[in-house]
């Protein structure tokens, strides 16, 4: 094409997008845009895989991650020129008519939609402003606004700010929930159990404020708090009881999980909390609680099978540690930048590496050579925890064997020098103190062997060299050393020495720096999830450019601000909220809400889903009467699955021994975790197999999870136990069976419809297994429980199927 | 595509209500779950968000069934013969092909060359090279293509999988068949779209993860399910003892009876969904055992795969996967434990090929005989190959080797009776025309219609593809 030509084509196109833009604003309204919620989230997405941070994928000087960059001067023309829809170059481009000059260019498969193009176009009209990217700025408490304030409704600065978010959009607060589903709601979120009909009933009777904060304060001291706290920890950090690699060999860990459980109970500060795990070996004079907790640095998925390459491991084991940390703490995705500099994001290549290097020092490459295909398997350094009373035994025993054998060695020189029946008597007393010593030595070895072991952290005295990989090949020995460092971009960690694993824990937790204050935001928002449904910045796992910025920001704010004015007390925070009129909210979504709000990002009412995998578990054996929840913490727990669902594990072959006494009944949490084969029933109600840091599961309704449901032989039980428990109750009534077992299964009565239901349910199946003496007695001779002889076992047979059908109603296993 | 995954469970969850009423739930895939948010009363699957549309063009093939020899079989002893090996057997590998390589289980010893266990000869009207531990799978070698310079990033069984799987040795990723169900969705109500199914036998039979067939990021629904040969074919498919059809059935009618009563009142569409699953689950009863019971197949067709009902064998798998296929399965699955051959060689050949060698070629023939092949794409191979190096545990045998090793694809669209690609003399290097594990990728995807630079899914601020960000090509040579 002729040049002369080949201008006055692209003038012609410039001059149409101009118009096209132009007509795109006269539809557009008035409304302020926001350039972090709105138009980075455009750009980040289109353009800063060529214009962004890598400098390695950058095609050109001009960067759009940058305000200087992007408003700079290019040659005569800039992409942005605040007011100058026409000037800015950045507009003509994404609207170019010439393929080959249209951005973002076809080839990336991006391609911006009008309505995205529209909203480019209105914030360059509205002024092109560019504040700094919202996550990684230091950010005020905000004082609670006063209209909101002084409205009416809600009790504080909480109820304030979500009403001020709602105002925005013209939306009102929903009205508060009834007594029954807040009172549902509330255990559930604080213990992960359901409440009894009794505590119901309490509550109802008198649901006053006071008697509402008297249960917030009492689920709050359950040690099942703790339980349920930890179920979400856990998912974090990707606990598990299985090394996940290969064979996937059982490993020894479940002390940290007990440690995890009694640090929520007891309130530990959330700095404390950082700082034992990824550092309790460092602290002086480390006790036994803080070594246990160091676990965490041991959480990963490990290896010994043959023909592996420790160096390829070791960068491995190394990226993983990174993911998870950044993931945990900083809600950032450092591990993009394992091969380059992340696309989105400031994080280099070299902060990846930098953070890695805080981890060089731990002691963790032994089980290559001496990893053993036994389970548990073998992964020193461990470390054997012994309860406080058996500890104490030991003592006591250990002392008792050492004086013991001061005594032999007295007596034996004393036999010596003895004759005739003298010596023999000697003999004869010597014989029962080694008979005695012995039977002390068993039961030294008999109360050790009740301890466990766990993985921890121990230091090496030189950590490993760490230096960049390039493109993250492990074979590539020619990149720098890097010294352990933070991110570039967040401020540093001044010290004349190398800094460890206890600098890297205060850096994250130091609020008086900008890290500290990123750390309460991601864990504030992740509580508010666990309280509401959903983050006040939806991405839960990703407080980067490619996330979502909360719709409310000075609601984040100030729940960050509450963690850190109260030196990170989680509990607090939690009354906070549950004790707001945000919380206590109906979970009814009206038609306005549905289509102006469908997300529920600014929390105009509660949230309703199906209950985590743990908690559907946790609830049918509640409701039932089955659920051993007296132990808090220990061992983990090995119930009913399917037989030769291992069969595909090896090193070695695996036979799964279900636990067959109370054990069996333990809670969720507490279930065997196997990483490559997770218990089918958790698995089909989306536990994730802890691979990875899992800050939100997927909530999925599946066929699978409705078979496990109805089939799995231990909810079967269940529905036994509490058919027996409705007939024990009822003494034949049906309505009145019907009545105990729906208000045990919803904390409500039901209604007449519902009623009918069921005793129709009951009428039918009793017809049925009265015919079938058969089939009555496979149900219940075949079954995990046997149940005690009854007058009428079709009549239990027929309050089994009417307990199953309770268990499996949608009501039962959804938090409202 | 452009669906965002952080939203794609709420849409599942709470804007949604059409999908399980109208297309049975574990059918329909993501495209249309993102289109019902444009309230669309027609929405159809593959209609995305932004207007662009799966399948992106006409597909040549409606499914896939992968068949993936766990462990790692040899190309030297299978597609590839290498005469230099039998003229150098028994010298040192020279320092040139190995210098910087990574090694598994050699690491440290000395490495010698290790000539082929068997013979090769050339077959059908095309003339391709069969080893003779593959009497049965020669028969089909106008149907086959086979690539003889496959590589992948891998050296250790677990990580090689999940990177032939999910194109990545990072976990949380999905695999293919989920992406591919996800994508397309499947055209069956009664059964899941992505199905696995495992046999064993060979030596020392590898681990195999159920990651392997993870949904990772995308829905849970998506995940492969496990069919297994004894027990119940799919986990508590079947009713507990003293539970009758018709008790279940009264059951879940009032279950749903209930739900749907309360939901009058909470206006919850997950409620709908709930009640939808139920119904499937009912439906997969029945679906699962007639899937499993050969009792209607020809007694030549349990003969011609050698399949002795419920044994467990790749044979009866392989007639299950044409059951599967028949019933609208769109990504099938199967693995065979025991390719791993660090010693031992030409006895586990006979054992391995032994098992899986005439179940291939039926399962080829009988999708031809029932004018399925041409939309179906059948792909066998392992993790990766094996090394031209003698390994000796427990008489002669190879290491791991992923820097050259064999493939092959039969089915709509592929060339047959062709070998695409080489390695270098001594089979170490795939040398001409490499095809990378994302290769394969890109063409599977191309073959259903996809094209996989614009298959995407936002995840953790990026968008993920199947086949990474390393450039990955269709490998159009090898396509009719």
């Amino acid at each position: 094409m002729p040049y002369l030509l080949r201008q006055s084509v692209f003038f012609c196109l410039v001059f149409w997008a101009i118009l096209s833009s132009a007509r795109a604003q006269s539809v557009s309204s008035t409304e302020r845009l926001s350039f972090n919620r709105q138009v980075r989230p455009i750009l980040s997405n289109h353009c800063f895989q060529c214009h962004g941070p890598d400098e390695e994928s950058r095609a050109t000087d001009l960067r759009l991650d940058l305000k200087a960059s992007a408003m700079g001067d290019l040659g005569g023309y800039r992409a942005v020129v605040p007011g100058h829809v026409d000037q800015s170059e950045l507009i003509s481009r994404i609207q170019h008519m010439d393929p080959d000059q249209k951005m973002p260019p076809i080839d990336t498969g991006k391609r911006l939609t009008d309505r995205e193009i529209q909203t480019l176009t209105q914030w360059i009209e509205q002024g092109a402003e560019w504040p700094e990217f919202w996550a990684y700025q230091p950010f005020p408490k905000h004082p609670a606004p006063s209209t909101e304030a002084d409205s009416g409704w809600g009790n504080g600065w909480i109820d304030a700010w979500v009403l001020r978010g709602l105002a925005r959009q013209g939306l009102q607060p929903s009205r508060r929930t009834d007594p029954t589903t807040l009172i549902r709601r509330l255990h559930f979120d604080l213990t992960g159990l359901p409440p009894n009909p009794e505590q119901v009933r309490a509550f109802l009777k008198n649901p006053s404020e006071e008697t509402y904060q008297q249960v917030v304060d009492q689920l709050l001291a359950s040690p099942h708090y703790g339980e349920r706290m930890a179920m979400y920890w856990l998912d974090l950090v990707r606990y598990a009881d299985t090394v996940g690699y290969h064979g996937d060999q059982d490993h020894n860990i479940a002390p940290y999980r007990s440690w995890v459980i009694d640090a929520f109970n007891r309130n530990m500060p959330f700095d404390q909390f950082t700082q034992e795990q990824l550092a309790g070996d460092l602290l002086p004079d480390p006790t036994l609680q803080q070594q246990i907790a160091t676990g965490y640095n041991r959480l990963l998925q490990t290896t010994h099978e043959g023909g592996l390459q420790p160096k390829e491991y070791r960068a491995i084991y190394a990226a993983d540690r990174v993911r998870n940390v950044s993931s945990v703490w900083m809600g950032g995705t450092l591990g993009c930048a394992q091969c380059h500099d992340h696309k989105y994001d400031p994080y280099t290549s070299k902060d990846f590496y930098a953070m890695s290097a805080f981890f060089a020092d731990i002691d963790d490459e032994q089980h290559f050579k001496v990893g053993t295909n036994a389970l548990p398997t073998r992964r020193p350094p461990e470390l054997l925890v012994i309860g406080k009373k058996d500890r104490r035994i030991l003592d006591e025993l250990s002392a008792k064997v050492r004086s013991a054998e001061q005594e032999r060695k007295s007596l034996e020189a004393k036999a010596k020098t003895l004759e005739g029946n003298d010596r023999d008597a000697a003999q004869q007393e010597l014989d029962s103190l080694n008979a005695q010593i012995k039977s002390w030595q068993d039961e030294l070895r008999k109360t050790e062997s009740r301890g466990q072991w766990t993985m921890v952290t121990r230091a090496l005295s030189k950590p490993r060299i760490s230096r960049v990989l390039p493109r993250g090949n492990w074979l590539d020995e020619t990149g720098p050393e890097v010294q352990p460092a933070v991110p570039e971009f967040l401020e540093s960690i001044e010290l004349d020495r190398r800094a460890n694993r206890l600098d890297l824990a205060e850096w994250l937790t130091n609020t008086e720096q900008l890290s500290g204050k990123l750390t309460a935001r991601v864990l504030a928002n992740r509580i508010w999830f666990l309280l509401m449904g959903s983050g006040v910045s939806p991405s839960l796992d990703d407080f980067g450019g490619q996330g979502k910025p909360p719709a409310n920001p000075e609601l984040l704010d100030n729940l960050a601000w509450e963690l850190i004015e109260n030196n990170w007390d989680i509990k607090e925070l939690i009354r906070k909220i549950v004790t707001s009129e945000t919380y206590r909210q109906s979970s009814i979504t009206s038609a306005q809400q549905r289509e102006k709000d469908p997300y529920n990002q600014l929390f105009g009412r509660q949230d309703r889903y199906r209950l985590p995998a743990e908690t559907v578990r946790d609830t049918v054996l509640s409701v039932s009467g089955l659920l051993n929840s007296q132990e808090i913490g220990g061992r983990s727990a090995k119930p009913f699955q399917p037989e030769g669902y291992y069969q595909h594990l090896n090193f070695p072959a695996r036979k799964y021994q279900p636990h067959v006494d109370q054990r069996q009944w333990r809670r969720g949490l507490y279930i065997h975790w196997q990483r490559q084969f997770l218990h089918p029933t958790l698995k089909s109600l989306d536990a994730p197999s802890r691979e990875e840091c899992t800050a939100e599961r997927p909530r999925s309704n599946t066929p699978l999870a409705a078979l496990a449901l109805l089939n799995d032989p231990s909810f079967l039980a269940a529905a036994q136990v509490f058919a027996q428990r409705i007939l024990t109750e009822t003494k034949g009534d049906i309505r009145t069976g019907v009545e105990y077992a729906f208000e045990a299964a919803t904390s409500r009565q039901p209604d007449e419809d519902e009623a009918r239901i069921l005793e129709q349910l009951f009428r039918q199946s009793l017809l049925e297994y009265q015919s079938d003496p058969t089939a009555v007695k496979n149900l219940l001779s075949r079954s995990l429980i046997q149940p005690p002889e009854t007058a009428d076992d079709a009549e239990l047979a027929a309050w089994v199927t009417v307990a199953r059908a309770l268990l499996n109603l949608d009501e039962t296993i959804t938090r409202n | 595509m452009n669906c965002p995954i952080d939203k794609q469970s709420e849409t599942i969850n709470k804007v949604n209500r059409r999908t399980f009423l109208t297309r049975g739930g574990v059918g329909l895939g993501s495209a249309a779950l993102c289109s019902l948010l444009s309230a669309d009363a027609s929405a159809r699957p593959g209609t995305l968000v932004d207007g662009e549309k799966l399948p992106h063009f006409p597909p040549r093939i409606k499914r896939v069934i992968f068949l993936c020899m766990a462990g790692g079989p040899s190309h030297l002893e299978t597609f590839d013969f290498k005469p230099e090996l039998i003229r150098l057997h028994g010298q040192p590998m020279p320092d040139s092909y190995t210098q910087g390589q990574p090694i598994a289980q050699l690491q440290g010893q000395s490495l010698k060359i290790q000539q082929p266990l068997c013979k090769f000869s050339r077959h059908g009207e095309s003339g391709l090279e069969f080893s003779d531990f593959l009497p049965w799978q020669s028969k089909i070698a106008d149907d086959v293509c086979v690539i003889r310079s496959m590589v992948t990033e891998q050296i250790n069984h677990d990580p090689a999988h999940t990177f032939m799987n999910t194109g990545t040795a990072i976990s949380g990723r999905p695999s293919m068949g989920s992406w591919v169900t996800y994508g397309l969705g499947s055209e069956t109500e009664n059964l899941p779209g992505f199905v696995v199914m495992t046999s064993v036998g060979g030596r020392n039979p590898q681990p195999i993860a159920s990651r392997q067939w993870a949904s990772g990021f995308l829905p849970s629904r998506f995940q492969g399910v496990e069919f297994n040969a004894s027990g119940d074919p799919v986990h508590f498919v079947k009713n507990p003892a003293g539970i009758s059809r018709q008790t279940q059935r009264r059951l879940i009618d009032s279950v749903n009876q209930l739900n749907r009563h309360r939901n009058q009142l909470t206006g919850n569409p997950e409620t709908d969904t709930r009640i939808a699953a139920y119904e499937m689950a009912f439906r997969m009863q029945t679906a699962v055992p007639e899937l499993m019971d050969f009792r209607d197949e020809p007694e030549h067709v349990l003969k011609m795969y050698g399949a002795k009902p419920g044994d467990g064998s790749f044979a009866s798998n392989c007639l299950l996967a044409r059951r599967l296929a028949e019933r609208g399965v769109r990504f099938i699955q199967l693995y065979h434990r025991g390719w791993d051959h660090h010693g031992g060689l030409k006895k586990y050949m006979d054992i391995c090929c032994g098992l899986t060698d005439q179940p291939t070629w039926a399962l080829i023939e009988d999708l031809k005989q029932r004018d399925m092949l041409k939309d179906t794409l059948v792909i066998w191979g392992g993790e990766f190959g094996r090394t031209p190096m003698f390994q000796g545990k427990g008489g002669v045998g190879r290491d791991h080797h992923i820097k050259g090793f064999s493939m092959w694809m039969a089915g709509g669209g592929i060339r047959g009776g062709q070998a695409y690609g080489e390695t270098d003399d001594l089979g170490y290097h795939a040398v001409k025309d490499i095809v990378h594990v994302r290769d394969m990728h890109a063409t599977l995807l191309h073959m259903l219609g996809i094209h996989h630079e614009r298959f995407t899914v936002p995840f953790q601020g990026l968008d993920m593809k199947l086949t990474g960000v390393e450039p990955a090509r269709v490998i159009k040579e090898i396509l009719t």
